[in-house]
């Protein structure tokens, strides 16, 4: 089993009412595998809508993109970015 | 220099600092500031969130892809974060070379980059309401000219 923290930022962490948890796993999945886990146990839909970015140990990524979790340590959910 | 702070930042002093002695032949510098979105600017304000590691690690990423594409002397990003009033300055990219057209290109690319790719969020705040910033469909779209 491996722990990885998973952080959310903006109106995500809002309506999630949730800056960060922490879950373990004993396999590695996918960004989106991990949304519908998450999407399903805290009963928040809006996770699996298409405007919502993910990124893994700091780089964006994909729903398809692969979580190893032996060294993935973070991974955030997040809106599109409006910086600048 | 990549900076992210709630600090306001000088341009000047920055702009002091792209420069290299006798190496400097063009600078070109992009500020941007917060300008009124409701109908009474005094009492408007943003919130500026981002991600702290990732904010940082990403930008360091599009000044690299900067200097690889370029001919570069120095790069300076300073973006604020917290609250801002308007007439505040966001976000500070600066870039210095031999020649005009490499500081130009490396700068507007940078700024591109960082609208779309650096881990910021924007919260408008008015005594009326709050609400967050959507994201430019018109922001994505400036990345395929690099492309």
């Amino acid at each position: 089993m491996a722990n990885v923290k998973i952080v959310f930022f903006a109106s995500l962490r809002e309506s999630m009412q949730c800056d960060e948890l922490e879950r373990s796993f004993d396999a590695p999945l996918t960004v989106r595998q991990l949304k519908e886990q998450l999407a399903s146990e805290l009963n928040q839909p809006s996770l699996l809508t298409e405007k919502v970015k993910a990124a893994i140990d700091f780089d964006f990524a994909r729903d398809e993109d692969l979580i190893d979790v032996l060294t993935v340590k973070e991974v955030a959910f997040f809106p599109p970015v409006t910086g600048g | 220099m990549i900076s992210v702070q709630e600090a306001d930042f000088h341009v000047q002093t920055l702009y002091d600092s792209l420069c290299v002695a006798h190496k400097t032949g063009a600078v070109a510098m992009f500020v941007g500031r917060v300008r009124d979105f409701s109908d009474d600017p005094t009492q408007s304000s943003f919130m500026l969130e981002h991600y702290p590691g990732m904010t940082e690690h990403n930008i360091v990423k599009i000044v690299e892809e900067a200097r690889q594409r370029w001919t570069l002397l120095d790069v300076k990003v300073v973006h604020r974060v917290g609250k801002l009033s308007v007439d505040d300055q966001i976000v500070f990219v600066g870039v210095s070379s031999a020649h005009r057209a490499e500081a130009f290109a490396a700068c507007d690319f940078i700024m591109d980059y960082l609208k779309s790719r650096a881990a910021f969020w924007k919260k408008e705040i008015t005594p009326e309401k709050e609400e967050w910033v959507e994201a430019k469909q018109s922001d994505e779209a400036s990345l395929k000219r690099w492309t």
